[in-house]
């Protein structure tokens, strides 16, 4: 009988509502590197979580080289041999790396009776650490001189120095350069040689044939399924990442006309973007395609002006605008949803009618006198139009459930009636059936005459929307695709491709 | 019923501010007589006018330390000036208003300033008004090279120490006169609105298309430029410009609107409210006088109310 590493037997974690993980059991081995895969949501930070110790499952087993081991805070974990490095680092800016590394465990000595920080030993210890990684880094010098590539070393250093048998990292490549990456996985390969499992997450799929020997997925909480990195196609990793996939509801009479509203000519943005041209046409629901990290947020930021391209320019009919800023590009009319509802689009301490008349507060009030008399028609329009469902438009947008957040925050643009929509993962942390009320309005958007720019990283989500799909690779545009005409696996291939 | 313990809630500090004044009518002599609370009225109205424009800054984000070394700044100002055109032969019928006219206007440019620092290189409104706060303060004790310049006009102490119909504090009546176009301001107006929006949200008020910069200039010239016309009626009432005037304000002044139940996170807070916390300060001092509590025992006694008052405030209302 084989002796896995480590196992999780028929884990589950129940939350107040909803289930995250349910029913997961999972062998690994030791001395390979685990692919651990998922959408948004899946299930991989509980599963990290509960390894870690952050977490205690509702039920269920982990078992190390095949004993059962209590993992109940993440002192114990680390007492197990089981460390993980969280996707935000944990170091301190203003410590060196040597305090980082023995946070908490640096070594002391007894000075004229009291205990004081034994330094040449600390250093010596850090070192140590790091000379075993084959790494080269002043110990002493503050950990916020270091670039962010040395930073992950660090915080990887960190764990190794607790001596892991299981080292878990999340997204660890998420903020790295290509040739980081390179010496990220030559670090890996030696902790594998050296017997150490890895379990590894990331939404870089491409990297994953250079890194990982097998691939876990999981999906709505559950195991998908796991593959032999070798035998792994995209297209298997996309029948388990995402199921089997259905492009229903979509409705038949989208059309779009040919007079083009806006144009994008030659735009760049600093390590972000090079040389982006594309044309919108009026009522067309054109979908941004690509993987994280391929520049989709700020091809939105940049058009929109939030952070503005610094090379080309953007037409929207007769202006030629070359320094967009959100105000000069709301009166363009040009309206924006951003990816992060709660950050960027909603004042929380504000109420739902509040938040429904910010973008549009020029019209609501054209000669700079507010009321809720002259907001009331707009809120209730809104309200109506939307489906929002709520108890008062006095009530703080906060409570609201993310849906209908979401709906408030089209609600707000529509208010100030745009003709050009920039959806930035509008279905992003929403339920279904809230997903769908957002695709109609995108529809009836698109009978109306107004044209939208649709990003997701669901792509079946934009086979079911878009009339058009581009494509971006590495912040440039690699390809266009006819929803019609394209199959899910096809368009998941496409955004993979180097 | 609900909706009476929700009113009484969201009331705490009117109901607080109530009970005091209650206590005091039946403990200190001569607290309810009406001159007596005009009296109040009158006393805190310098501090109050600054007080409103105070919340709208807190209410956007910010914070302005110097208004207390404004009012000094703008005091000594009025009266050296002042001074120096009646010595070259103007009438003080027209160097008076020019003069009030052109601190106000000084103080606007200084509030904008911080605003600038704030917008253009991100230095926190905290530390720009921190060294205000000191460089006015110098800047008052150059211009009057440390004592108080007196006033010679007679009539220019009506500002500050004057009754409307002999009854009416004058002061008390700017300072009514400004909690109505402030509250006017912040509840019904584009301008009111954005600068709610900006303290929720900076980011959420930019991408909506709000001019976020233009909006935190403004908040806090305006702040500014109050403090200006608080010192020409601190030196209207006192007949001289002296550097010490406005000495340490800008405490009672935050103060007064934390009271008031604004918070300094930012987005949330009521010009209403800052006229209680305004008066609530006013009243206390006033009954710890009326009371013969000492002023050491005071300055003790006034904290600690402050701090229980809040306290309770909190505690009474359910956490947001």
């Amino acid at each position: 009988m084989t002796v896995w590493k480590l196992e999780t037997e028929a884990l589950r974690k129940e939350y107040p509502g909803t289930v995250a993980l349910d029913d997961v059991s999972i062998q690994w081995e030791a001395g390979k590197v685990h692919a651990l895969l998922g959408k948004n949501g899946a299930g991989k930070s509980t599963l990290v979580k509960i390894l870690a110790g952050a977490i205690t499952p509702t039920s269920g087993r982990i078992l190390l080289d095949g004993a059962e081991v209590r993992i109940a805070n993440p002192a114990e974990a680390f007492a197990q041999g089981i460390v993980t490095v969280h996707q935000e680092l944990s170091l301190v800016p203003e410590l060196s790396v040597a305090e980082n590394i023995l946070l908490g465990r640096l070594p002391m000595r007894k000075k004229l009776g009291v205990s004081v920080v034994d330094w040449p030993a600390a250093f010596e210890q850090a070192r140590a650490v790091l000379d075993e990684m084959e790494v080269s880094l002043d110990v002493r010098r503050p950990t916020r001189s270091f670039g962010v590539a040395d930073q992950q070393i660090i915080e990887i250093a960190k764990a190794m120095s607790f001596r892991p048998r299981v080292l878990a990292l999340d997204e660890p490549t998420s903020a790295l350069a290509h040739h980081e990456t390179q010496h990220l996985f030559r670090l890996i390969r030696q902790l594998t040689a050296r017997g150490v499992t890895v379990i590894y997450i990331s939404h870089r799929l491409q990297e994953l044939k250079h890194i990982a020997d097998t691939i876990t997925v999981l999906r709505d909480g559950r195991l998908a399924g796991r593959v032999e990195m070798a035998d792994a196609t995209p297209d298997t990793i996309a029948r388990l990442l995402f199921g089997e996939v259905m492009r229903n509801n979509r409705p038949d009479d989208l059309k779009c006309e040919e007079t083009a509203v806006f144009e994008v000519r030659h735009i760049g943005l600093k390590d972000h973007l090079f040389d982006v041209n594309f044309t919108l046409r009026r009522g067309e629901i054109l979908g941004i395609a690509g993987m994280l990290g391929s520049g989709r947020t700020e091809l939105l930021k940049a058009l929109f002006g939030a952070e503005p391209f610094d090379e080309g320019e953007v037409r929207v009919g007769d202006e030629t605008i070359t320094a967009p800023t959100p105000a000069r590009m709301k009166a363009l009319g040009l309206a924006f949803t951003p990816e992060d509802r709660k950050s960027e689009a909603l004042v929380q301490p504000l109420s739902i009618r509040q938040n429904l008349c910010m973008a549009a507060m020029e019209r609501i009030a054209p000669t700079g006198l507010i009321s809720r008399s002259r907001e009331k028609p707009f809120v209730d329009e809104q309200v109506a139009g939307l489906q929002i469902l709520i108890s008062s438009a006095e009530r703080p947008v906060a409570s609201l459930s993310g849906g209908n957040q979401q709906k408030v925050v089209v609600g707000n643009w529509l208010n100030n009636q745009p003709r050009i929509v920039l959806f930035d993962e509008p279905t992003r942390g929403i339920d279904v059936q809230a997903k769908q009320q957002i695709f109609k309005i995108m529809w009836d958007l698109s009978r109306q005459g107004v044209s939208a720019i649709f990003v997701s990283s669901e792509l079946e989500e934009l086979l079911e929307v878009c009339h058009r799909i581009l494509v971006l690779k590495r912040g440039r545009i690699g390809g266009e695709v006819d929803p019609a005409a394209c199959d899910f696996n096809r368009l998941f291939a496409l955004c993979l491709e180097d | 019923m609900k909706r009476t313990l929700g009113w009484i809630s969201a009331a705490g500090m009117e109901l607080i501010l109530l009970a005091l004044c209650v206590v005091l009518a039946l403990t200190a002599p001569g607290f309810s007589k009406p001159e007596n609370l005009l009296d109040i009225l009158r006393n805190v109205s310098m501090q109050g006018i600054i007080a409103f424009g105070m919340t709208m800054v807190i209410i956007s984000g910010e914070i302005d330390l110097s208004v207390g070394s404004a009012v000094a700044f703008s005091a000594c100002f009025t009266a050296w000036s002042l001074r120096a055109l009646l010595a070259l032969g103007w009438s003080s019928a027209v160097a008076a208003p020019l003069v009030m006219a052109l601190a106000v206007v000084i103080g606007f440019g200084v509030g904008s300033f911080t605003g600038l620092m704030r917008t253009r290189f991100q230095v926190p409104s905290f530390i720009t008004t921190l060294a205000l706060m000191t460089g006015l303060s110098g800047a008052a004790f150059l211009i009057t090279d440390g004592r108080p310049i007196v006033i010679e006009p007679q009539w220019f102490g009506f500002l500050g120490a004057g009754y409307l119909g002999g009854v009416l504090p004058f002061p008390a009546v700017l300072f009514l006169l400004m909690f109505g176009v402030f509250h006017f301001v912040m509840n019904y107006t584009r301008f009111g609105r954005s600068v709610y929006a900006i303290g929720g949200n900076a980011e959420a008020a930019r991408l909506s298309g709000i001019p976020v910069n233009r909006i935190r200039i403004l908040t806090l010239g305006i702040t500014s430029a109050l403090a200006a016309l608080s010192g020409i009626l601190a030196a209207s009432q006192g007949g001289a410009g002296g550097p010490t005037a406005g000495k340490q304000w800008e405490m009672d002044v935050i103060a007064a609107v934390i009271i008031g139940g604004t918070s300094l996170s930012g987005g949330s807070g009521r010009i209403w409210g800052t006229l209680i916390g305004v008066v609530f300060l006013g009243v206390i001092l006033n009954g710890l006088t009326l009371l013969n509590v000492n002023e050491y025992w005071q300055l003790t006694v006034r904290g600690a109310l402050i701090l229980t008052a809040v306290l309770i405030n909190r505690l009474h209302r359910p956490a947001a």
